[in-house]
């Protein structure tokens, strides 16, 4: 039974869940957070893991306060039993050496639990992090205290910050045209890049085909083949 | 006397317990096999086929409504041929009865598909008749009940399953269609399929879904969906399945009153992947408290 410990908003719009009790997953992985036994809103809402605590069995959630759902997200308080079902999803692969990671927005959430792991697993690598907001930047320190370098950009086009020409593995993840043009960049570049999608969800386990993709390799579906893809194979929905 | 006190009889078949899930809702199992043990489900109906079978349909497939959702997924399926050839043999590998769901946009492609599966090793053939008849411009065979009664004659004509036929609570008369699905052969009903509805994006300043109107089910169309079922078992002799919004074991006893032989859950495994073992575990109680022999002694007493 999950249940959060802390629920706080850091900055205008977005808030930080802790939860105990929820499955640990790896980085790229999510989550379908609801109420517990609540019918309105019915489903769950697909929140990728922030942070997850194997030993504790915790995790912690970033989110934005976008529509009805994650907005009464913002009201509830510890102590609240919440459905927290998961960890679905593929999550990031750790390719070995060098990273650059390549966040947009709320897109920036599970790219920190994948700082950690690429960290953990290869101490030495060198990690660059890009970050662009529209308007007010959070989790800077964050991924600046695990990082080599953290960059980071407001209300301008982050992906033209990075050198796409580099030998490293790129993984990003925030709205459709950030991933379109780090797409191209790393297509022009021949870079490996990784990205992340979003789209809507009822089931999140890989059973309602309401979050398919067209992609080279036939339809995908985003909870379950996803949501992170090689950009080359989901061209077609960028 | 708990377990025991759920075995069902449906279409011949012996189900464990009277709690399937319903179609496009569960996949052909693989996805929930691994989170919880479906074995204990009185049955699994398929995702709906088609002969051919189907990308489904582009745009946003899912939006979410007050203690609901609307779907246009449009029929994404591997076929009726790679059905019978690997998700057939694989769900009944799971342990519970194992429904296909068949649908189709002509006469032909039904009674194609129906052969096809023919060669599947399943419990029941669960009929869609939802889908528009391109044939017939486009209404679906559900709305009306001669062309109901069509195809599921033939159907039947060419079928070793047992037939169970699939309603649209979306037709003028549903009692008229579940009367002539019956006359022409049906073993058994199924209702309700979706409610046709709409949603529009005031933003974007049109339709969420491409096909403009989709198919709206969970807990909002409970109260709709269990007076058709009690109508409808109140109109023909053949056995009835309920569903349409049920969310829990009172929800599931509610449609088994009114007259349903057993009941199918679909959005609410969704919301709550293992809905159905507490749906079940809930029946099974309720029998025990109540001193049930069997779940039988109170199908159809209102």
């Amino acid at each position: 039974m999950a249940v959060i410990l802390e629920n706080e908003r850091i900055t205008e719009g977005i808030y930080r869940m802790r939860l105990s009790g929820a499955p640990a997953g790896r980085a790229g992985q999510f989550v379908m957070l609801r109420q517990k036994g609540a019918l309105d809103p019915f489903l769950g809402r697909p929140v990728s893991l922030f942070d997850a605590d194997r030993e504790t069995g915790g995790i912690t959630l970033v989110y934005q306060a976008a529509g009805r759902g994650t907005a009464l997200f913002s009201k509830l308080l510890p102590g609240q039993e919440m459905d927290a079902q998961g960890p679905y999803g593929n999550g990031f692969p750790l390719l070995p050496g060098d990273a650059v990671l390549i966040g947009g927005g709320i897109g920036s959430a599970p790219l920190y639990l994948l700082l950690k792991e690429l960290r953990a697993a290869e101490p030495g690598r060198q990690i660059e992090v890009y970050l662009g907001f529209r308007e007010e930047a959070y989790l800077r320190e964050e991924f600046a205290a695990l990082a080599d370098t953290a960059r980071v950009n407001i209300g301008g086009y982050v992906t033209g910050d990075v050198d796409f020409t580099q030998n490293a593995a790129y993984y990003a993840c925030g709205p459709v045209p950030m991933l379109r043009a780090a797409a191209a960049a790393a297509a022009a570049a021949d870079a490996r890049l990784y990205v992340s999608l979003e789209r809507r969800m009822a089931c999140g386990a890989g059973a309602c085909l309401g979050c398919s993709i067209p992609t080279a390799s036939g339809n995908r579906r985003v909870c379950k083949d996803g949501p992170v893809f090689p950009y080359r194979e989901v061209r077609d929905v960028l | 006397m708990s377990s025991n006190a759920l075995i069902t009889d449906l279409l011949g078949v012996t189900l464990k317990n009277p709690v399937i899930a319903a179609s496009g809702t569960f996949g052909f199992g693989r996805e929930y096999a691994e989170l919880f043990d479906v074995s204990r489900l009185g049955g699994i109906s398929g995702k709906g086929l088609t002969l051919h079978g189907s990308p489904g349909n582009p745009g946003q497939r899912i939006h979410e409504t007050p203690a609901g959702l609307m779907n246009s997924i449009g029929l994404e399926n591997p076929g009726a041929e790679r059905f019978v050839r690997t998700e057939a043999p694989y769900m009944r590998s799971l342990g519970c009865a194992v429904l296909a769901n068949l649908g189709g946009h002509s006469e032909e492609e039904y009674t194609e598909g129906a052969r096809l599966l023919n060669d599947a090793d399943i419990d029941i053939l669960e009929l869609n008749i939802s889908c528009p008849n391109v044939t017939a411009g486009g209404m679906a065979f559900g709305m009306d009940p001669a062309c109901a009664a069509g195809v599921t004659a033939k159907v039947k004509a060419v079928s070793r399953h047992p037939l169970l036929v699939k309603l649209s609570p979306n037709a003028p008369d549903i009692v008229s269609v579940a009367r002539a699905c019956e006359d022409a052969g049906a073993d058994g009903l199924s209702l309700v399929n979706t409610f046709l509805g709409m949603a529009i994006d005031i933003d974007r300043k049109r339709p969420v879904f491409e096909n403009v109107y989709a198919g709206l089910s969970g807990p909002a169309i409970m109260p709709i969906a269990l007076r058709m079922v009690h109508q409808a078992a109140h109109s023909v002799r053949i056995p009835v399945v309920g569903m349409g919004g049920i969310a829990s074991w009172r929800d599931a006893l509610c449609f088994l009153m009114a007259g349903a032989t057993a009941v199918q859950v679909g959005s609410m495994t969704f919301a709550e992947p293992s809905a159905m073992l507490t749906i079940i575990d809930g029946l099974a109680a309720y029998c025990e408290q109540e001193r049930l022999a069997n779940i039988n002694e109170i199908r159809g007493i209102v």
